[in-house]
């Protein structure tokens, strides 16, 4: 009876150990410092819903986290004007494929391919309303 | 045998259970309960064989119908755009409080930091074996001898529902207008019956989600993208015996 209790005991203090070392190292070492939008693009996402519904484009993972400049993008494969790219006919994911947009690094070298990971840009119409913070429903559904 | 019968048996007693009975009976109680370990539920006893991934695909005998129409769905290709889901609530009148299909999203972890959205289109499964249609008091549901599409009669239907308790796949709804359960028929009557080979999601879907054919025609989309050896494919729920026509594989 009084091995089991000091087992118990030990097991406990592991779990406590692992949850403080969980939360201490989870924490990116960036979190205090404010986010400078003049050097690292908006803060909130982009969010295109043309031609399909919806895609999420993040600045700050883009610029403060993979390290790109302002200039990487603007405005030769993307024009800084909100909306812009959306507007054009050939913002598909057949022209991505052929390097233009998001196909200029999305190209399976430079970042993971435009025919891969679908979801991992794509975050449809539920992942518009959970963003946009819409709780309309679906029509019919 | 009777009630009445029964009571006048003798009570065999516990004492008397041969051993094989008991094996089995605390074999049921350890799978069921299992034992919560760890922060994760094991189980003391595997609660079915190992199977292999192919297991689920029918055989070629196994195409019962003609044409034997079935849904192949690319999972990883959803982006959950729901344009199919539009596509067929125009169709088919499907009221806003219902669905005959619907995509189901959830959060994978991909890293410690990291989330991503995963995505699945659901629809009914038009089982081999459908318990929707095996409880139907009236005879409402029913599989189609030709395609072995499970259709509706809405006049036939009493609204009791038990299709709906037994759909292992959540894929019935009661719809209002006409008092009737109402569900996907893979658009037979407003598509298919009309010369159309698509459903009507399948043929809104951007992406090559959906497919749709006979498979027990080799030649077609969906035996093909099924019988590929290097690629995943599989039902849901296939522990429930229904043997659905409605597959899931990835690119």
């Amino acid at each position: 009876m009084n091995g089991r209790h000091i087992l118990f005991g030990k097991l406990l203090g592991l779990m406590v150990l692992a949850g403080i070392l969980m939360v201490g190292l989870s924490r990116p070492s960036f979190a205090d410092e404010p986010y400078d939008e003049e050097t690292y693009g908006p803060e909130s996402p982009i969010i295109w819903t043309n031609p399909v519904k919806a895609v999420v484009f993040k600045h700050k993972r883009h610029t403060l986290e993979a390290g790109l400049e302002c200039d990487s993008c603007h405005d030769e494969i993307f024009q800084m004007e909100a909306g812009a790219s959306e507007e054009k006919e050939d913002f598909t994911m057949a022209s991505i494929y052929e390097g233009n947009y998001c196909g200029g690094c999305h190209d399976g070298e430079t970042a993971f391919a435009a025919n891969s990971r679908c979801t991992a840009c794509h975050i449809g119409v539920q992942g518009y309303n959970k963003l946009t913070g819409n709780t309309e429903t679906h029509g019919g559904h | 045998m009777k009630i009445k019968d029964l009571n006048k048996l003798d009570n065999e007693g516990a004492d008397s259970l041969p051993s094989e009975e008991r094996r089995r009976f605390l074999r049921f109680g350890l799978t069921v309960s299992g034992v919560f370990l760890g922060g994760s539920l094991l189980s003391l006893t595997s609660t079915r064989d190992a199977q292999g991934l192919t297991i689920n695909l029918p055989e070629e005998a196994e195409y019962p119908y003609k044409p034997h129409y079935s849904m192949v769905i690319i999972q990883n290709r959803c982006v959950d755009c729901e344009r199919c889901m539009d596509a067929c609530t125009k169709t088919n009148n499907v009221p806003g409080y219902g669905f005959r299909t619907k995509i189901l999203e959830q959060m994978q972890t991909i890293s410690p930091t990291r989330k991503e959205q995963v995505f699945m289109p659901v629809l009914c499964n038009h089982c081999n074996r459908p318990p929707c249609v095996r409880v139907c008091p009236t005879s409402a549901t029913y599989k189609d001898k030709t395609n072995g599409i499970v259709m509706m009669d809405y006049k036939k239907c009493i609204g009791c529902k038990t299709c709906m308790a037994a759909c292992p796949y959540n894929a019935r709804y009661f719809k209002e207008d006409n008092r009737a359960i109402d569900k996907c028929n893979f658009c037979f009557d407003t598509r298919l019956s009309r010369g159309e080979t698509l459903t009507a999601c399948a043929n809104a879907c951007p992406a090559g989600v959906r497919n749709f054919g006979d498979i027990s025609d080799p030649e077609s989309n969906v035996y093909q993208l099924l019988h590929r050896p290097d690629k995943v494919s599989w039902v849901l729920r296939p522990e429930v015996g229904a043997l659905p026509n409605v597959f899931y594989t990835v690119d």
